[in-house]
């Protein structure tokens, strides 16, 4: 019981401060908001009026949102092992680990916070399609559902950065790999185009791929409706952030040695 | 207070700690001095349960460390070599974080981190970004960190290290009250002489995962038995002149430079010179010096501590820490 007080509390406190240096410094969100709408304006801009892609009774702005939004998350999600690491290089994360909280609460409550954290950068790029005059679903039950995927999604996609950061255990090899996967998860998911569209071998990899059930999770709130795959997307979700979470918990301390 | 017996931790097959036993009773500045790679470093990290040893027993304040780390670490404040707070946030949320960690009760939480920010004269920058502070700030701040729960025991790794002198001189003034108005245990880690003699009630010197020897400061320039005299010359068998002489010798000669330890060191060296010149060694300059915990380490260790080169490197990567923390 006690134990588990002191978990819940290591959790909180971490994800506070780690919103505290947000608050600290809130131009890094602005910034980070500008590649996602270049794919909305430039991008999406440019391939709706092609018109070359089936998305239904859509237009390509309503189906490519979902996906940016959600690439707008884990583009972000995948470098926070690199935080890691920094700490790491500071006495940060050894002074942190000194401290009666247990290990885990400390990965748990950076990974929820990265969460958190992408729930400020979802609003903004929300706000910022419906400013360029994509039709989004609004009601209160779709944005929640939306803001739940997204820290499931950061959180998933964070755990994934800080399990690679525990095995490469520097920030060069972190950006190198970062590089490496951001865009494979971007293309071989149904961010920018339909997965009924891919080469057999490529559903495969969309169908493996974490970002496809976001993406799809996002689109029935955002712009469809039909939530007959939610369950499953969700399902999906929650699964790999245990599964990822357990092995950032488990493995970071690798990062220290 | 601190309690180690045979310690040992090997990463594959380099033994960093090699079965090290010393005791440090409560209240007392207890320092680890070595050079890098002594094993100082791990030492601390198997006591304050951040690495689990080898083998061997650590016992703090009557708790074992390796069967309830959290209470031994609910008891410690480590402040580590490296910078360790958060640039990102406030002086007064960073010391907030560790009243957190710490679990410091709510009533007392406010008035503990006002009380350390006061105690480490900090008060005044507490609302600022960490990022604006100096090193010797940071430093304090540190510190201030682990004082908001109160540790029994304090684990400071190379405190002073990549500061300038006032700056270290701050830090020694505010360890030494540490013990004086907390009655706090200090373990440190030190490769600077000058630290580990003014700060340090004993010291054990540690080289290649070994303890050498433990004992006051002034007790182990004691034994050395005298003063250091240091003879240069061009003469390549003056070492072994003055081994016939029967003088006790601490060094061969590097770059031509002998050193014997000899007892009332101003009347010995009228008859050291008569000597060698009887022997036909010219000799071109002489100089006596009392001991230092440096002569200490070199007959202890067999080696110097290399101080210049050793801490002049470590201290560049603590400032290139310091400056990328203030980008």
């Amino acid at each position: 019981m006690i134990s588990a007080l002191r978990m819940v509390n290591g959790i909180l406190t971490i994800t506070e401060f780690e919103l505290r240096k947000v608050v600290h410094d809130s131009s890094q969100v602005f910034v980070r908001a500008i590649q996602p709408l270049l794919w909305l304006v430039v991008f999406g801009g440019v391939f709706g009026k092609l018109r070359v892609l089936a998305t239904g009774s859509y237009s390509y702005l309503q189906f490519l949102t979902p996906g940016v939004l959600a690439q707008s998350v884990i583009f972000i999600a995948v470098f926070y092992g690199i935080t890691l690491v920094w700490e790491r290089d500071f006495g940060l994360l050894n002074k942190l680990l000194s401290t009666p909280v247990p290990h885990s609460s400390i990965i748990l409550g950076k990974t929820f916070a990265a969460g958190v954290r992408s729930i400020l950068q979802a609003i903004l790029i929300f706000l910022l399609a419906l400013a360029i005059g994509v039709q989004l679903r609004v009601d209160p039950l779709s944005v929640l559902g939306v803001l739940t995927v997204i820290v499931l999604s950061g959180m998933c996609f964070s755990s994934l950065s800080i399990f690679l950061a525990s095995m490469l255990k520097t920030r060069e090899r972190m950006m190198g790999i970062g590089q490496a996967i951001t865009m494979p998860l971007f293309f071989a998911s149904s961010a920018i185009y339909p997965v009924e569209l891919m080469p057999s071998w490529l559903k495969v990899v969309a169908l493996a791929n974490p970002l496809s059930y976001t993406v799809d999770a996002l689109r029935a709130l955002l712009v469809t409706g039909d939530f007959s795959r939610f369950p499953r997307d969700l399902a999906v979700l929650i699964l790999a952030t245990v599964v990822l979470t357990v092995l950032a918990t488990v493995s970071f301390k690798r990062i220290i040695d | 207070m601190i309690e180690v017996a045979n310690l040992t931790k090997r990463f594959g097959h380099f033994t960093a700690v090699d079965s090290i036993s010393f005791r440090v009773e409560k209240g007392e500045i207890f320092g680890l001095l070595g050079p890098n790679g002594a094993g100082k470093t791990t030492t601390i990290r198997c006591l304050l349960t951040l690495t689990r040893p080898t083998s061997g027993e650590v016992n703090i304040s009557g708790i074992d460390a390796l069967k309830n780390p959290q209470q031994v670490r609910q008891i410690c404040g480590y402040v580590p070599q490296e910078v360790s707070v958060d640039g990102d946030l406030t002086g007064y949320e960073n010391l907030l974080l560790y009243a957190r960690l710490y679990q410091v009760p709510k009533a007392s939480r406010t008035k503990r981190i006002r009380d350390a920010l006061e105690f480490m004269g900090l008060t005044e920058r507490a609302s600022h970004l960490v990022k604006t502070y100096s090193g010797g700030m940071m430093r304090r701040l540190e510190i201030a960190q682990v004082l908001v729960n109160q540790p029994q025991v304090l684990f400071l790794d190379e405190p002073s290290i990549g500061l300038d002198p006032a700056a270290k001189r701050m830090i020694w003034d505010y360890i030494i009250r540490l013990r004086d108005d907390f009655n706090a245990t200090i373990l440190l880690t030190t490769h600077d002489m000058l630290e580990a003699d003014e700060l340090c009630d004993r010291i054990a010197i540690m080289n290649l995962g070994k303890i050498a020897v433990i004992g006051s400061p002034r007790e182990l320039k004691a034994q050395l038995g005298g003063d250091v005299i240091s003879i240069s010359t061009t003469a390549s068998n003056c070492f072994g002149v003055l081994q016939r002489m029967g003088y006790q010798l601490l060094s061969s000669s590097r770059d031509g430079v002998c050193e014997l330890i000899v007892k009332n060191g101003e009347e010995e060296i009228p008859r050291i010179l008569e000597g060698l010149r009887q022997h036909g060694v010219a000799t071109k300059s002489v100089s006596l010096k009392r001991p230092t915990l440096d002569d200490v380490f070199l007959k202890y260790a067999g080696v110097r501590i290399e101080e210049g080169e050793v801490s002049w490197k470590s201290a560049r990567l603590t400032r290139r820490t310091i400056r990328r923390l203030r980008r």
